[in-house]
C-alpha cells in the first residue's frame, strides 16, 4: 500500500502552510521526500529550490556545545569555523540563549534545544524550511513561548514553511493555510486559509474536515 | 535517545576508585546503565572495600588453622613477604610484561577501529570481513599459542597472540556504534544537506565513540590474558613465565605475588582507558559545557 496517494498541493514562496493530519499517515514521508531523503515511486516533488528539514524533536548533536550545534546549519552551507560561529553567536543572542554557547545539550531546558534546533535550520540559509512536529514533546508554557520565536522568525527571515503536526490550533495559530490530510494513504482532502474567520472558527472548520476524511476515528 | 545512554555522573573527588570499581562491574557484567549513573554512598563504597579485605582475613585464618605447607598454599602475609624481597625480580618481569600489554592494547585499538570503521562502512568489508571476525573468536586462541610460537620470533609471538584476544571487543562494539546511531541525528543532518562522507564523519563516527570506549575497556582486560598466555608458552620474561618457572620450583609465593601485579596491570590499563574517555567524551559524564 502506498505511503502518499493524492498529495497535490503547491506553496506560495514566503507563506507558511500548515498539514495536519492523525498520526502515522505518511506526514513525515512527505517531508523526506521534499528534501530529497527519500524519493516518491511517481508523481514530482519540486521543492523550487534547497530545503531545510528539522525533524521531531530537537536532534542536537550530544558531543557539540550549543554553539557548535547551531553553527552546523552555517558550516554545511560551506561558511569557514570562525564564520559559522560568529553568526551561530548572532543567532543565540537573537533566540535569548546568551550565556549558554558552550553548553552541551542535555544540560539545557526542552525549549532552550528547540530554539537553538530552529537556530540551526536558520542558518542553513535555505528558503524553504520542513518543519517535522517540532514542538511536540514540549509542554504547553514552553510550546506557546516558541510560537512566539517561530512567528518572530518568520518576520525576520521571511521563509517559505511547511509545518507538519497534529495540533490543531498551533496549525492555526501559526500558519496562512492548513491543507488536511486523509489517514494512509494520505491524500489532501481540504485546503483550509486561515484569517477568513475567528481563530476558533477555523479550528472548527479543520476539525469538521479531519471528521469527515476519517482522521478521528 | 540511544547516543545518551552511555552517560555517566559527574566526578566526585575522593570516590574515582570506588566509581571505577562500579563502572568496572557494569562494563563487565552489562549492568543497566541506570545504576552507573549514581555515586555510590559512603556505605557502599564501605563494602566495595571491605569484602576483598574480608577474603584476605579468611585466607589468613584458613592458613593458621589448617597450616598447609607453604609451597602449597602461603598466606597473604608470606606472598607480601616474599614479594617483597624478590621486588626486583618482579619488576623486571613486570616491565616485560607491561610493555607487551600496552603495544597489545594500542595495536588492538588502531586496527580495531580501523576494521570497525570498514565494516560498518562498506556492504563488501561487511561481508567479506565480518563473519569470519567473529568465527576466529570461537576458535580458543590459547590453542593457537604453539603455532605462533613456530613462526614468529617469541615477543613477536606473543603480540599476535594479545592483539588477537584483545580486538575483538574493539571491533564489535565499533560496528555496534557505528550501525546504530539515532535515526533522528542523521535525518537532521541529512536534512540541512550534509552528504554521506559529512554524516559519517560528523554524525555516526562521534556518536559512535561512546560505544567504542566500552569495547577498549574490556579489550584493555582482555589483552594482559593474551600477553600471560603468550609468555606462558613461549618467554623466558614477563610475569606470565614467572608464573610458570616459580610455581615449578614450589617458590608458591613469588607466583601469588605475580598474580596479584598482573591484576594491577589489567585494572592500570582499564584506567588509563576510562581515565582517557573522561578527557575524549565530557558529554557523556553529563559535563554542563565544554571544559567544565
Amino acid at each position: 500500500m502506498p505511503v502518499l496517494d493524492g498529495v497535490d498541493f503547491v506553496a506560495r514562496a514566503g507563506e507558511a502552510t500548515a498539514i495536519i493530519g492523525p498520526s502515522g499517515c505518511g506526514k513525515s514521508t512527505l517531508l523526506d521526500v521534499l528534501a530529497g531523503l527519500a524519493t516518491a515511486d511517481s508523481g514530482q516533488a519540486d521543492p523550487g529550490g534547497p530545503v531545510a528539514l528539522m525533524p521531531q524533536g530537537d536532534a542536537l548533536m550530544p558531543w557539540l556545545t550549543l554553539r557548535e550545534n547551531i553553527a552546523m546549519g552555517a558550516r554545511l552551507t560551506g561558511a569557514p569555523a570562525p564564520e559559522a560561529a560568529g553568526r551561530a553567536d548572532t543567532a543565540i543572542a537573537a533566540l535569548g540563549l546568551g550565556g549558554f554557547g558552550d553548553h552541551y545539550p542535555h544540560a539545557l531546558s526542552g525549549g532552550m534545544r528547540q530554539r537553538a534546533a530552529l537556530a540551526r535550520t536558520m542558518l542553513a540559509g535555505r528558503p524553504t524550511w520542513l518543519l517535522d512536529e517540532p514542538f511536540g514533546a514540549l509542554d504547553a508554557l514552553t510550546r506557546s513561548g516558541m510560537h512566539d520565536v517561530l512567528r518572530d522568525l518568520r518576520a525576520t527571515e521571511r521563509p517559505t514553511i511547511l509545518l507538519v503536526t497534529h495540533d490543531v490550533s498551533e496549525a492555526a495559530a501559526l500558519c496562512d493555510r492548513i491543507l488536511v490530510a486523509s489517514p494512509r494513504p494520505m491524500r489532501i482532502v481540504d485546503d483550509i486559509r486561515v484569517g477568513g474567520g475567528t481563530p476558533s472558527a477555523t479550528v472548527d472548520a479543520v476539525m469538521a474536515s479531519l471528521r469527515t476524511a476519517g482522521a478521528l476515528a | 535517545m540511544s547516543t545518551t545512554d552511555d552517560r555517566v555522573a559527574g566526578p566526585a573527588p575522593g570516590a574515582t576508585t570506588s566509581r571505577a570499581t562500579a563502572e568496572a562491574a557494569a562494563a563487565l557484567t552489562g549492568a543497566p546503565p541506570t545504576a552507573r549513573g549514581r555515586r555510590p554512598r559512603p556505605g557502599q563504597v564501605a563494602l566495595a572495600v571491605a569484602l576483598p579485605l574480608l577474603a584476605i582475613a579468611l585466607w589468613q585464618v584458613a592458613v593458621w588453622v589448617f597450616a598447609p605447607r607453604e609451597w602449597i598454599l602461603p598466606s597473604p602475609g608470606d606472598v607480601a613477604r616474599a614479594g617483597w624481597d624478590a621486588r626486583d625480580r618482579l619488576w623486571f618481569h613486570m616491565q616485560w610484561t607491561i610493555l607487551i600489554a600496552v603495544i597489545g592494547l594500542t595495536l588492538a585499538i588502531a586496527i580495531g577501529s580501523a576494521l570497525a570503521y570498514l565494516i560498518a562502512r562498506s556492504r563488501i568489508a561487511w561481508l567479506a570481513a565480518y563473519p569470519w571476525i567473529i568465527v576466529s573468536q570461537v576458535i580458543p586462541l590459547v590453542a593457537l599459542a604453539p603455532l605462533l610460537v613456530l613462526w614468529f620470533p617469541p615477543f613477536v609471538a606473543i603480540l599476535v597472540l594479545a592483539v588477537l584476544m584483545s580486538i575483538f571487543p574493539v571491533v564489535v562494539a565499533g560496528v555496534d556504534g557505528l550501525r546504530r546511531t539515532d535515526r533522528d541525528l542523521i535525518r537532521a543532518a541529512r536534512g540541512l544537506g550534509a552528504g554521506d562522507a559529512w554524516t559519517w564523519h560528523h554524525v555516526r563516527v562521534p556518536a559512535a565513540l561512546p560505544r567504542l570506549f566500552t569495547g577498549m575497556r574490556l579489550a584493555a582486560v582482555f589483552v594482559v590474558s593474551g600477553a600471560v598466555v603468550g609468555e606462558l608458552v613461549a618467554s623466558e620474561r614477563g610475569l606470565g613465565a614467572l608464573t610458570r618457572l616459580t610455581a615449578g620450583q614450589f617458590e608458591t609465593a613469588i607466583t601469588f605475588a605475580a598474580v596479584v601485579l598482573l591484576g594491577l596491570i589489567g585494572l592500570g590499563l582499564f584506567g588509563l582507558i576510562a581515565l582517557a574517555e573522561r578527557i575524549a567524551l565530557p558529554w557523556t559524564r553529563r559535563a554542563t559545557r565544554r571544559g567544565a
